[in-house]
């Protein structure tokens, strides 16, 4: 009876197995009868002159008045263009939208710019001054995470011609120029985008580059190309992007033939096997520097680093070849000032003012510190707990430092979820932290400023608001806050240098931060793809990759 | 009527009435835990360096200004309006459609894992059962301990390294190859999507796609399933009837297959619908190992841009599913089992 009862009830559930064989029947027929599986992994991007990438970078937004991350501003540089821009290849700058370099008034404070006629954007709007001067006017008033880039140095932009631009600084600045080359200074129409606080469009772009957007979502983001761009036509007739979730998904897929391009960002282990392999595989490996800087910055407003002494005994202590072999397997560079190697004016303070792993000078500072194996120095490295390779440097530390040293340092290494590590940071809580710094623009202004600058404070309290206390040193100098107003200013390249000389110098004598290394870029590009190169303004021009 | 009918509708009104209250807890439960994380939403949304002023209106525009309590009833009225939020990182985009994006691919997944599952764990479980104190008892066992103790990136990135990387039999993840276009609507389900279309190529390319990431999920919660059906075939193996049935000399594939396996499977219901349940919004793992565009994916994706409305808009919805489901199969358990006391 219950059998029967049961063999009723459990009538739905026999429906679900003759589903469930079904579906595997189906399963299995589908896969065996696969065919598509060969051809898709074997000629992955056999599509009709379409390029595909992977890379594990996401996409916030695509609005220019709010990208501030690298990926939106790699896909904002092939969808718009801006008014200046570096020649492929150089760090030349050169008009893009303007048709000649700005004229500048004598004061240093307007800058006029001639444009470019006949340029058409993506809806088919014509580009003119009033469309540049709204465009601006747009970046800086909806507040944007980059606003403060512009709104911060413009006074009044205005259309004083069809095809004129002026631009009035609050104060002069040498290095506008190069700022004008940021992926958010672009033309966008009116009539699609408005001006207010926080009106942004993340999914959407219309603009005047070689490349219009196709589709935007998390996962794939296609661009094609613009058949009536101004300027060259793209080699390829678009790019189809997918969004990995993990290093691990992009190596495999690009090593098993799934990928034209793979940009970004691979582990250091994945980097030496693509290398390795490439001979075998096929593919071609592109390595360029980078003007990534990676640096530790120490808190003078609490023990230990409040002592000169001990921030330069910790100076002397880093050393900087050994966190390139062990947690970079070589793909990085040695850095000994935070103006990266990429500059003229750059040059290797840290090396010559303290060495590099010098124990011994180590020593001598820690002596004037007063510290010894009774009273040894005890500090916290932190990093932000997303960091694996900051984990890898911060633990290597650790064990130079401590094998070195012994019972003369002790560190500890300590980590936090990254937004509570920046609240912190900028609260002054941690005496250390491991962190780096992505450039806004191609000037050696942009790797002074956010570091040395402080708008409140004085060398008693040290920095209450400012550029420092962001970055957890809370460092004050007046004299170094002269330095930087002074290169901020000045026009002249070879007066601009010697004061950028000067900076490093204040920098090594006062060791608010210590700069550790400089990323190298990696990307691979398959068999039958051309033109793949990372420019040194860390640019990927997609346009230019033929297949 | 019956007094058991009466009792049965007396135990579903009590559970459907249990619903509000479940979920009103879970959101609440939420509500709390958003407030208690570290991090500013508006800090997210403008960066650390926006003007202050700008910070103060934007904070005042999302109401974060108000009391907590305020604050509270606000999500309550959105939720009773069924406002789940929208994305603060990318603005204009609700939290529906967020849901709506990356849902059916979530569904797919889990349904197909599910499947796989269900195959794999009530076939072992069965073969199991039916030679008690055999190496392949003991085999059955260690299967079910090796599912469940197994990492699930751990064993999806072996399976891409060898049917993916090595073998080049699937691809390594994703939906849909990059270079084609997918089903287009209307469920967004890719599978049904293309048969309703009628096109076999895209129902082949999907569960192409969906092969690996399916058997990863499929094998690993398997074990669940195994132990469930080696645990209860072996006791109704032991009950009177089946001994009935060998005396009447029917065959022992036949006693297991058509009497004794169904009254095995009761119990499979219920870890059937809570998993199928729990893994709706479960399987991020499998979801970022395999890069699969599906809404767990998009909840880990949220979580690391400190998108705050669009991880409570999707926790609440996750709780709610779990919630409804767990009563569904309370119901369909005592609709299908009248030993159930209610």
């Amino acid at each position: 009876m219950l059998v029967q009862l049961l063999g009723r009830r459990l009538r739905p559930l026999r429906a679900l197995g003759y589903y469930i064989g079904l579906f595997s029947l189906c399963l299995v027929f589908a896969v065996a009868c696969g065919g598509g599986a060969d051809q898709e992994t074997s000629t992955p991007a056999a599509s009709n002159g379409r390029v595909t990438m992977g890379t594990t970078l996401s996409a916030r937004t695509l609005d220019p008045a709010d990208a501030y991350e690298i990926f939106p501003g790699i896909l904002l540089y092939n969808l718009g263009d801006r008014l200046y821009t570096y020649a492929p290849g150089t760090t030349t700058l050169e008009p893009q939208l303007a048709t000649e370099m700005p004229t500048i008034s004598d004061d240093g404070l307007t800058y006029t710019i001639p444009l470019r006629e006949g340029v058409m954007l993506h809806d088919g709007s014509a580009f003119n001054a009033e469309v540049m001067a709204f465009s601006i006017q747009r970046f800086m008033d909806n507040g944007g995470r980059p606003a403060f880039l512009l709104s911060e140095k413009i006074d009044t932009v205005e259309a004083t011609g069809e095809y004129e631009l002026t631009v009035s600084l609050q104060q002069p600045f040498a290095a506008f120029t190069s700022l004008l080359t940021f992926w958010g200074v672009t033309p966008v129409p009116p009539d699609t985008y408005t001006i207010g606080e926080a009106q942004f469009k993340p999914e959407e772009f219309v603009g005047s580059g070689p490349y219009k957007l196709a589709s935007f979502s998390s996962d794939v983001i296609k661009l094609d190309a613009n058949p009536d761009y101004w300027g060259d036509v793209p080699e390829n007739k678009g790019i189809d992007i997918q969004i990995f979730t993990s290093p691990a998904n992009l190596y495999n897929t690009f090593q098993s033939g799934g990928l034209d391009v793979a940009y970004q960002t691979l582990d250091p282990d994945q980097i030496a096997a693509l290398e390795r392999d490439a001979d075998r595989g096929g593919w071609t490996v592109i390595e360029a520097g980078s003007t990534v800087v990676n640096y530790m910055s120490l808190n003078q407003k609490i023990a230990p680093f409040d002592d000169l002494n001990v921030r330069k005994a910790v100076a002397a202590m880093i050393d900087r070849n050994l966190l390139n072999d062990r947690a970079f397997q070589g793909q990085a560079e040695p850095l000994y000032s935070l103006i990266p190697k990429s500059f003229e004016v750059h040059e290797p303070v840290f090396e010559q003012a303290y060495g590099d792993g010098d124990y011994g000078k180590a020593k001598e500072f820690l002596e004037e510190a007063g510290i010894t194996e009774a009273n040894p120095l005890e500090f916290e490295i932190w990093y932000p707990t997303s960091s694996t390779t900051r984990s890898v440097v911060a633990n290597t530390l650790k064990e130079a430092i401590e094998s070195n040293l012994p019972g003369l340092v002790n560190v500890q290494v300590s980590t936090a979820e990254s937004a509570t590590l920046w609240e912190n940071v900028e609260k002054g809580i941690y005496p250390s932290v491991l962190a780096n710094w992505y450039p806004d623009y191609f000037d050696p202004d942009n790797f002074v400023q956010p570091f040395l600058s402080c708008n409140e404070g004085s060398e008693e309290t040290l920095c209450e608001k400012g550029a420092t206390q962001g970055n957890g040193s809370f460092y004050y100098s007046a004299k170094t806050n002269d330095l930087l107003t002074k290169q901020s200013a000045e026009l002249d390249e070879s007066v601009r240098s010697d004061l950028f000389q000067d900076l490093q110098q204040a920098m090594v004598e006062d060791v608010p931060y210590i700069p550790l290394w400089q990323n190298k870029d990696y990307v691979f590009s398959a068999s039958g793809v051309g033109g793949v190169a990372i420019e040194p303004n860390q640019q990927f021009l997609l346009w230019q990759i033929s297949k | 009527m019956s007094s058991r009918s009466n009792a049965l509708r007396y135990y579903v009104l009590s559970r459907l009435m249990l619903a509000p209250l479940m979920i009103w807890t879970i959101t609440t439960v939420v509500f709390l835990l958003m407030r208690a994380t570290p991090g500013d939403p508006v800090d997210a949304l403008l960066g650390p360096r926006a003007p202050i002023e700008a910070k103060e209106a934007l904070r005042s525009q999302l109401g974060l200004d108000k009391s907590l309590f305020l604050q509270y009833l606000d999500y309550l009225g959105h939720l009773l309006r069924f406002d789940l939020g929208s994305s603060i990182a990318s603005q204009g985009q609700t939290v529906w459609q967020i849901i709506g994006d990356h849902f059916p691919a979530t569904v797919e997944l889990t349904i197909c894992g599910l499947a796989v599952a269900a195959i794999v764990g009530i076939t072992v479980g069965s073969v199991a059962a039916s030679r008690p104190n055999t190496p392949i008892d003991a085999g059955g066992r260690l299967f079910g301990i090796l599912t469940y103790a197994t990492p699930m990136y751990w064993f999806g990135m072996i399976l891409q390294l060898v049917f993916a990387v090595q073998l080049r039999w699937f691809p390594i993840g994703t939906r849909f190859p990059l270079a084609q276009t997918p089903p287009d609507g209307p469920t967004g389900l890719y599978l049904l999507d293309s048969l309703l279309h009628g096109n076999l190529s895209q129902f082949g390319t999907s569960i192409y796609h969906l092969a690996l990431p399916s058997l990863t999920l499929g094998i690993l919660i398997s074990g669940v399933f195994e132990r469930m059906v080696r645990v209860n075939l072996k006791q109704t193996l032991r009950a009177d009837y089946v001994e009935a049935a060998r005396a009447r000399g029917i065959p022992e594939f036949r006693i297991i297959t058509v009497h004794a396996l169904k009254n095995a499977l009761i119990p499979v219901i219920t870890i059937l619908g809570l998993t199928f349940a729990s893994l709706l919004g479960g399987t991020v793992l499998t979801e970022v190992t395999f890069s699969w565009p599906g809404l767990a994916n998009r909840f880990f994706e949220a979580i690391s841009q400190r998108d705050y409305e669009v991880v409570q808009g999707l926790m609440t919805f996750f709780g709610t599913i779990v919630a409804l489901v767990s009563i569904a199969i309370d119901i369909l358990n005592a609709y299908v089992d009248p030993r159930i006391r209610y």
